[in-house]
């Protein structure tokens, strides 16, 4: 499914130059859960960023279902985020102007979906999450967990081959974040999609079928390995 | 999809928006009310040449252009009944008279000044009413009686009101020497002061006793509106072209006497242009700015959308559709808002002083034309458009993830 050999991503802070992640050989098969633990600055986030091909890798390789991502094009990338995969962010980051079922509708209208299987597939993602009453509601009117929910249904709509969730728990209460948790879990279980989580909560660690730690831009454990 | 959410973000930020359309429909007020004034004083100006003694157009003999400042008699049209009875049946045509012109001199017995005449025939002429602004006295009554219309700095030089009596003396087509006793019936005022300055008015009968000669130097031509001018004048040239008569055509806009009004007719709308320009550079500046910082504010937003597979080109489609609303409802604004401020200026009026040239103040008034709120709206939508772009340029290469980290 995912197979990064010797990634490298640099940063340019004036003159500094920081090395985010060093030479980070990572393989996922399909359907794994996997969280990739780490220390805030430890690079987890980047490496979510470079899987999730909304950063290019300085060097390296990285391969998603046998395909080389590195050298794609931009509207290429682009595709293949929409198709593809799905994103979870800690922030949520709905489209405040949208309501629930046009913030979850909004990755199958990018693939040009008819309207009618749009429609049959944005009900579905929303009442999987359990929102069904909420679908007019704009992101404004409801709770951080409700929210998440959003999110995480916008990321399954598509039926994508690998979600990529960055912190999803981290703006949520011990309760919800709970929720959210187990949410994730049942939906794993059903769809079987591949999950990457970056968290720095043991309870996602917990969860996880693996456990991938990263230190200074360098794994240090892979629970896989053991 | 970008266009609902286009129309939405436009909404999202209620005071910046309304700010922006502030701006946008002042550029389209200032549009139709600058252009509206301009339209109005050329249109005025122009339509008191015609009608004061241009016409909209004028057939002369050939050769008679070329000349007749030398020779005035040597190019005439002879018998000019059947050419004007043809002539009138040309669409648009409001009425053809014949015009014989000459210069002589004009005595009251105490001063004698040269002055330059206009035979022309008082019954197609009068009829119309529109020739010339009369200051005091009567139009010319009938086509024998012994009466002169002057201009108003002639009859002033020569200290004549109407009702005087005064001689004419001038030359014959064959050189002698001629003289008539007028009534001065009335005294008319154009918007040329030259023009008032040195010209009478007669009878054309009169005017052909004193010259001793039948045949008519032009035929001129009003029509039911200017616009029609370019199309009456190719009809008329066909029309004599298949009869064979020996004449030629000329347009308002291409006599001589046409100069000051044409000339300055390209003078203002050439400062029109420049202020329009200018207009569009404020417009476009001002929004660029609102337009920017719409994209600063929504950079996190904007990773999001290319993160769910949102392609560059379509994230700058988005901005620019933003744009183009803004343009289209700044637009319909401010068109609404010049038009009713146009109607309302229009009412009270604006006095004009004489402009140069001339001795008559008039009102002046916001013409709203069809191509005044076309230009308006093109403005809005254009500047609205080209005020996009950087930004909605800008957007398209932001980097995904460096927009991402703005949402945290």
């Amino acid at each position: 499914m995912i197979l990064t050999n010797g990634l490298i991503k640099t940063y340019h802070l004036g003159d500094t130059v920081v090395t985010a992640l060093k030479r980070i050989d990572l393989s996922v098969t399909r359907g794994e859960f996997v969280a990739i633990a780490g220390p805030s600055g430890s690079g987890k986030s980047t490496l979510l960023n470079l899987l999730g091909c909304v950063e290019p890798p300085t060097a390296g390789s990285l391969q998603i279902d046998n395909q080389e991502i590195t050298s794609l094009s931009s509207n290429a990338l682009a595709d293949l985020r929409a198709e593809r995969l799905g994103f979870v962010f800690q922030t949520f980051n709905l489209l405040s102007v949208m309501n629930v079922f046009e913030n979850v509708e909004y990755p199958l209208q990018l693939r040009k979906i008819a309207k009618a299987e749009r429609t049959r597939r944005t009900l579905a993602a929303i009442a999987d999450v359990g929102l069904t009453s909420f679908i007019h509601h704009r992101p404004a009117q409801l709770s951080g967990g409700q929210r998440q929910r959003v999110a995480i249904a916008r990321a399954l709509v598509g039926s994508p081959a690998l979600i990529l969730a960055d912190e999803p728990t981290a703006n949520l209460d011990h309760a919800t974040a709970l929720g959210i948790l187990n949410l994730l879990k049942d939906l794993h279980r059903k769809t079987q999609v591949t999950m990457l989580l970056t968290t720095h909560d043991p309870k996602i660690m917990q969860m996880a079928d693996r456990i991938v730690e990263i230190m200074d831009g360098e794994i240090i454990k892979d629970s896989a390995c053991m | 999809m970008y266009v609902k959410l286009a129309l939405r973000n436009i909404f999202r930020n209620r005071s910046r928006s309304l700010i922006t359309l502030l701006a946008i429909g002042s550029g389209a007020v200032a549009l139709i009310m600058a252009g509206g004034f301009i339209e109005d004083t050329l249109t005025r100006a122009k339509e008191d040449y015609i009608h004061a003694f241009l016409g909209h157009v004028r057939v002369y003999p050939r050769g008679f252009l070329e000349e007749g400042l030398l020779h005035p008699f040597d190019h005439l049209i002879a018998q000019p009944e059947e050419l004007i009875r043809e002539l009138r049946h040309v669409p648009h045509v409001l009425y053809a008279a014949p015009r014989l012109s000459f210069a002589g001199l004009l005595s009251t017995g105490e001063s004698t000044v040269s002055f330059f005449a206009e035979g022309i025939d008082p019954q197609v002429e009068n009829a119309e009413r529109s020739t010339a602004h009369l200051e005091s006295g009567t139009y010319l009554q009938g086509k024998n009686d012994y009466q002169m219309l002057l201009g108003k700095g002639l009859a002033k030089a020569m200290g004549i009101r109407a009702g005087d009596a005064i001689t004419v003396v001038t030359n014959t087509k064959r050189g002698a020497i001629n003289a008539a006793d007028m009534s001065v019936q009335g005294i008319f005022a154009t918007s040329d002061k030259a023009y008032d300055d040195r010209t009478a008015r007669l009878p054309l009968a009169i005017a052909q006793k004193l010259l001793r000669a039948d045949d008519v130097q032009t035929i001129i031509v009003f029509l039911d509106e200017t616009a029609h001018t370019a199309e009456v004048k190719s009809a008329m040239e066909r029309l004599l072209r298949n009869k064979g008569y020996p004449y030629e055509v000329k347009a308002w806009y291409e006599l001589e006497e046409a100069d000051f009004v044409v000339k300055a007719m390209a003078f203002y709308q050439r400062i029109f242009f420049v202020l329009k320009m200018i207009i569009w550079a404020v417009v476009t500046l001002s929004i660029t700015n609102t337009m920017n910082m719409s994209v600063l504010e929504r950079i996190g937003e904007i990773g999001t959308l290319m993160a769910l597979g949102t392609r560059r080109r379509g994230i700058a489609t988005l901005f620019l559709l933003e744009g183009v609303f803004l343009g289209v409802l700044g637009g319909i604004f401010g068109g609404l808002a010049g038009c009713a401020l146009a109607i309302i200026i229009s009412r009270i009026g604006i006095p004009m002083p004489s402009p140069p040239g001339s001795t008559m103040v008039w009102i002046a008034r916001i013409a709203v034309t069809p191509g005044a709120l076309g230009a308006a709206f093109t403005m809005a939508l254009a500047t609205a458009l080209i005020a996009s772009v950087v930004p909605a340029h800008r957007a398209s290469r932001l980097d995904i993830g460096d927009a991402l980290r703005h949402n945290i």
